[in-house]
């Protein structure tokens, strides 16, 4: 029972990073390697506005978001608006480019030193036991909220709200879009903002359960491996896809070894590539046989 | 051939277009790089020849990944695994028969091309995104590959390389390795430009532009990819040999991701596709962090920031790749043509003809 909690718990945790992945690869075409350097930032944020605000984990969380939200439309708007017609090859190397800009600007304002968020916390942050040995903490019971939220919330925007049937349009096809008079800079901005904000709270979550420092990014780009076995264009595909990582990651800690866990995601991915490259729900035009 | 020059706009003969030295301008400033290559060392301190020398086999490791993502315009994020590839074929062929470099080179030229065609089928159905997945994969597992073998082989501490003997000559010094590495890397350098002017890189360029339209002219696209994978990557290996050379020791931890930055921040910084842009890329990348090391100890406000030259260092790799990518795609290259232009035809501002 509690095995299954914990992979409940690292599943959402991928999900969130995995969502982000998926809006920002249906936005823009890019996949996005300076999503963890992201996820880093807003962990960043988060831990700076908990500092200020002497421990207040509401005002934190919301703090973070919205300069995570600030941070996804200005990366938008500074750096792939520019490339929106390059080759895609050309948007992937801008991010990691821009992964390691945001690296170092983490590290000069921060410093690499590893801190422990939760100190901070106090009392909210230890587990609180339910039945049969179960035992949840305050902060797991947050992270699989935010996922059930978002994976519930998106496709029910996309559906119902005009900004979510215009990120479909965009989607789909941004020329049309744009022709019908919506204004696509502003749509992908929010898809970006969006992702930001997504990978800024499964940071929040990573940093307080286990620590914070500039090099826990590979945490975050471990999330492409639920969104590209999902499909890289599919928000149903990124709860599969959580799902069989996390899985994949708890079960090789438990049952193999700790090491093997951390190379878990990219395995399975190894694995998914081979038999279904364009995911379990993607669409298939970006392969072509000759 | 016109006044100042330019390359002649008539042309009379194919073979006019294919020269490799095709105006006064080339050939004066290649006679000058050549004649600055050979005084270099003998200005130059010992730590800056050895600078210089990682420019050198830097410039063979960067045509190399500027042949596949420049010219032929496939996506690799798996070069630092080539040239550990390249550095572990040297340092296994000391370990256990102790070859002289007469054979490793050639034995990393070939390790390089058989992997080349590995990594290589795979791009055959892959593009873009899938194609960069799948090469960052392919340097995960030659890195894990080479560290098992290295941990079962030295008890994980790395391979320390002799220096090696030509025609009985040993490679000591500095200056002795610039007079080595100069030639090799001049080779590559011409290696790279007669390849751009012959069939194959005219349809690697045409593979480059629309792998569909390359088919329907007649080119083989599955067998040039192939090709261009397996040169880069063979190429790639020699260049991982003469760093395992030069740096005396190999070992795994060498080859993470940081040095994958590297060769991308060359071609990017330097212009995708061109060979002089490439080597200015080397140039650059190479140099760079010393003279960040260097302010960092003359100016005040960065001496401040103490032991994070490093980090200061990789970010200004990120910022230097993001505005090249945004504001000059052709990179150093494409400044370089557009100063050359502006001088070449002054007091004119545009040429009538894109050349």
């Amino acid at each position: 029972m509690n095995l299954l909690v914990v992979i409940l718990i690292q599943a959402s945790f991928y999900a969130l990073l995995g969502m982000g992945y998926v809006l920002i690869y249906r936005a823009t075409r890019v996949l996005n390697l300076a999503h963890g350097d992201l996820m880093v930032f807003g962990a960043y944020l988060f831990f700076q506005a908990l500092a200020m605000s002497g421990g207040s984990l509401p005002l934190a969380i919301v703090a973070a978001a919205l300069g995570a939200a600030l941070l996804g439309a200005l990366v938008y708007l500074g750096v792939m608006r520019p490339l929106a017609s390059y080759p895609v090859a050309v948007g992937v190397l801008a991010t990691i480019a821009l992964g390691l800009v945001l690296r170092t600007i983490v590290t000069l304002i921060w410093s690499a030193q590893t801190r422990y968020p939760a100190e901070l916390l106090g009392r909210s942050g230890r587990p609180i036991a339910l039945f049969a040995g179960v035992s949840v903490s305050l902060i797991d019971t947050l992270i699989i909220a935010a996922a059930i939220a978002a994976i519930v919330g998106f496709p029910l925007l996309l559906r119902l709200s005009t900004v979510g049937i215009e990120m479909r349009g965009v989607a789909e096809n941004a020329v049309l879009a744009a022709q019908r008079g919506i204004n696509i800079h502003r749509i992908n901005a929010m898809s970006w903002a969006a992702a930001t904000v997504m990978a800024a709270v499964a940071g929040i979550f990573f940093s307080i359960k286990s620590r914070l420092g500039p090099d826990i990014w590979y945490v975050g780009l471990a999330g492409f491996a639920p969104a590209l076995i999902g499909g890289m264009d599919s928000l149903r595909g990124v709860l599969i896809g959580a799902v069989i990582v996390a899985a994949a990651e708890v079960l090789a800690a438990l049952y193999i070894a700790p090491q093997v866990a951390l190379a878990a995601p990219f395995l399975v991915l190894l694995v998914a590539l081979w038999i279904r490259p364009w995911g379990i729900f993607g669409s298939r035009e970006e392969l072509e046989r000759i | 051939m016109s006044a100042r020059g330019l390359p002649s706009t008539l042309r009379t003969d194919f073979r006019d277009d294919v020269q490799l030295l095709d105006s006064g301008f080339v050939r004066f400033w290649a006679a000058m790089a050549l004649l600055i290559a050979l005084i270099l060392p003998l200005v130059l301190t010992n730590f800056w020849t050895g600078v210089a020398n990682q420019v050198l086999i830097a410039v063979v490791g960067a045509l190399a990944l500027n042949l596949l993502m420049g010219t032929t315009g496939q996506i690799s994020l798996g070069h630092a695994g080539f040239v550990a590839a390249g550095a572990f074929t040297v340092a296994a062929l000391i370990a256990h028969v102790d070859a002289p470099i007469g054979v490793t080179l050639p034995a990393a030229a070939v390790v390089g091309a058989v992997l080349g065609v590995l990594v290589g089928l795979p791009a055959l159905r892959l593009k873009g995104l899938y194609l960069a997945v799948s090469t960052l994969a392919a340097h995960f597992v030659i890195i894990v590959g080479v560290g098992q073998y290295q941990s079962a082989i030295s008890y994980g501490s790395g391979f320390t390389i002799p220096a090696p003997s030509i025609f009985g000559l040993e490679i000591g010094s500095e200056r002795a390795w610039y007079f080595v590495l100069l030639p090799i890397a001049l080779g590559a350098i011409l290696l790279n430009l007669n390849w751009l002017r012959s069939a194959y890189g005219r349809a690697w360029m045409a593979i480059r532009h629309r792998d569909v339209a390359a088919e329907a002219l007649g080119i083989n696209v599955a067998l040039y990819k192939l090709l261009a994978f397996s040169a880069s990557t063979s190429l790639t290996c020699v260049a991982g040999a003469l760093w395992a050379y030069h740096t005396a020791f190999v070992s795994v931890e060498a080859f993470e991701f940081d040095m994958l930055i590297q060769y991308l921040a060359m071609v990017i910084i330097g212009g995708l596709g061109s060979v002089l842009g490439t080597c200015l890329g080397a140039v650059f990348v190479v140099v760079l962090p010393h003279v960040i090391s260097i302010l960092a100890d003359r100016i005040p406000f960065l001496s401040g920031l103490g032991g994070k030259s490093f980090d200061l260092q990789v970010g200004v790799f990120g910022a230097a790749m993001l505005l090249f990518l945004i504001m000059e795609p052709r990179g150093l290259a494409g400044i370089w043509a557009r100063v050359r232009f502006y001088f070449q035809l002054w007091p004119f501002k545009y040429r009538a003809w894109e050349s």
